[in-house]
């Protein structure tokens, strides 16, 4: 969203179910439950919604052309209501890809209300049956599965290049994974909330070199909703909106094999166009909610988003400036490292918190007195960088 | 080699001459005469100036590794036999990038910047895959 958009839209509510493993939850479940959740946060007649977007879920793909073809619009009540059901997926990315769809579709006036919704069940599916499918997402049939790739050694590539140009140390990169449980600690949704430390990770199996098994994100259930108005609208409702400021992404490639920049891919240019649509620099941001799913992709944004010096970031974390109580909190549900990965859910997860957070509803982790938020995300193969700057205020 | 259970490349017709170059242990990229840019993997048409009339050349097999892991745990299920293993991305002289595996090295030898050179595996009747070595063995 540029600037002449500033601020025009926001999120109104926010509903979100545990991350875990939850066999006996059904995934529509997660899905409605987070709907329902989102929209009576956000105040509004449930009938005023009139756009449903879902997010593409991988674990079973009838339960994926049941959310394309308009089950949850059924489910919710909106038949004769809703205009349109649209699925938008951009794997990790889809978070703010449905946040600039909905926010397209409320500016233009074709949607007064939006809402976007997701579900997964990726941490009751069986192990191998999900390091099989992990070994095609974003990987290509030709070019990189005869070599045995996966997500995990997608990931440890970017790692190894990313740690052999700026020289951040294995130790750099596990506090990372310390410093999102801190936030997980406090986080009932989380997954993992009991305390995990340096050494933890360290001594934990290496399962792709450089990857420590704790430095691996977790498959889990889950489920997390939104609901986008126009700030118009906004104004009427008993809630915080939370206002898109500004946005910017990039693609950088879909084959890893094809990336010649993976210590620093497109954050830059994302962020310069976020800022400049919001009016505002890394300067004025209270919390960086970064999509983690590996420990490099926080270090690699907090520095060319300009947070940090290039190769400063893993010095900064192991600090623990971005702890709770730290100068920058980050990523303050615990990612998908600690809250754990619901596949498009995660990113998804990481957005609605960036939303909790400036709505004043983070409970034991709110970060007191936030203004603005960064928020990020990346999809497949860390194939794209988006950057979005929110507010409780528009500058 | 009827036994062979890893996944074999899905070639597509554009491709094809490609896989035809590796079983005859040549490493081979598209060239685009118009705007001079070197591909790899193959494409329908030049994603610069969408030129159909791309030339195969001959790689020198030569270049260094960009990046690299080793596999330890939790691969792909016909690759639990193959622990562990090294998957990389070698940049070649000719400017292009690929995926491949790592061979005739210990693992833990490998290192980013590495110069390594082409050899061929021919896994099946009908496939080569192109693997990389250290240069200096
Ligand atoms: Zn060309």
């Amino acid at each position: 969203m540029d600037k002449s958009h500033r601020g025009e839209v926001a999120i109104v509510g926010i509903g979100e179910v545990p991350s875990g493993v939850y066999p006996d939850r059904p995934c529509l479940q997660s899905a409605l439950e987070s709907a329902r959740d989102a929209i009576k946060d956000s105040g509004l007649p449930h009938d005023e919604i009139d756009v449903v977007i879902p997010a593409g879920t991988f674990y079973d793909p009838w339960y994926n052309t049941n959310m394309i073809f308009s089950q949850l619009v059924e489910e919710l009540g909106l038949t004769g209501k809703a205009k349109m059901n649209l699925q938008v997926v951009a794997g990790g990315a889809s978070s703010s890809a449905m946040m600039e769809t909905a926010a397209g579709l409320v500016v233009t006036g074709k949607a007064r209300a939006v809402l976007c919704v997701h579900a997964e069940k990726w941490g009751s599916m069986p192990n191998q049956e999900m390091y099989d499918k992990l070994a095609t997402f974003g990987i290509s049939p030709e070019w990189e599965a005869p070599y045995g790739l996966n997500m995990n050694a997608v990931a440890a590539l970017i790692t190894q290049r990313y740690a052999f140009e700026t020289g951040t140390t294995t130790e750099q990169l596990a506090s990372v994974c310390v410093a999102l449980r801190k936030w997980a600690e406090l986080n009932p949704n989380a997954m993992y909330q009991k305390p995990l430390t340096l050494e933890d990770v360290l001594r934990s199996k290496l399962v792709t070199s450089p990857l420590h098994a704790f430095e691996c994100n977790r498959l889990a259930d889950g489920g997390s909703a939104f609901v986008v108005t126009s700030a118009e609208r906004a104004k009427s409702l008993d809630t915080v909106p939370v206002y898109l400021l500004g946005s910017g992404s990039v693609v950088t490639h879909y084959a890893i094999s094809q990336e010649t920049d993976m210590s620093r891919f497109g954050y830059t240019q994302a962020a310069d166009e976020a800022f400049e649509a919001a009016g505002l620099g890394p300067e004025d941001i209270d919390i960086a909610e970064i999509y983690d799913s590996y420990p490099v992709f926080n270090l690699i944004a907090l520095e060319q988003i300009g947070f940090c010096k290039r190769g400063e970031a893993g010095q900064f974390v192991m600090e623990g400036h971005t702890w709770p109580g730290g100068s920058l909190p980050m990523t303050t549900n615990g990612g998908m490292l600690s809250q754990g990965h619901t596949g498009t859910g995660g990113g998804i997860a990481v957005l609605v918190e960036a939303a909790r957070q400036l709505m004043g509803k983070g409970g034991k982790r709110q970060v007191e007195g936030a203004r603005f938020c960064v928020e990020t995300a990346t999809g497949g193969t860390y194939m794209d960088a988006h950057v979005s700057v929110f507010g409780r205020e528009v500058p | 080699m009827s036994g062979y259970k890893k996944p074999l490349p899905e070639v597509t017709p554009w491709s094809q001459p490609f896989w035809s170059a590796a079983k005859e242990h040549r490493l081979v990229f598209q060239h685009c005469p118009s705007c001079e840019l070197n591909i790899l993997y193959p494409k329908l048409f030049c994603p610069n100036c969408y030129s159909s009339d791309l030339q195969w050349m001959d790689a020198s097999g030569r270049g260094e590794v960009y990046t690299f892991s080793v596999i330890h745990l939790h691969p792909p299920s016909p690759f639990r036999d193959s622990l562990p293993y090294v998957v990389a991305i070698v940049q070649l002289d000719e400017g292009v990038q690929l995926m491949t595996n790592i061979v005739r090295c210990a693992p833990e030898d490998v290192k980013c910047g590495m110069s390594v050179v082409a050899e061929f595996d021919d896994v099946t009747d009908d496939f080569t895959l192109v693997n990389f070595r250290p240069a200096a063995m």
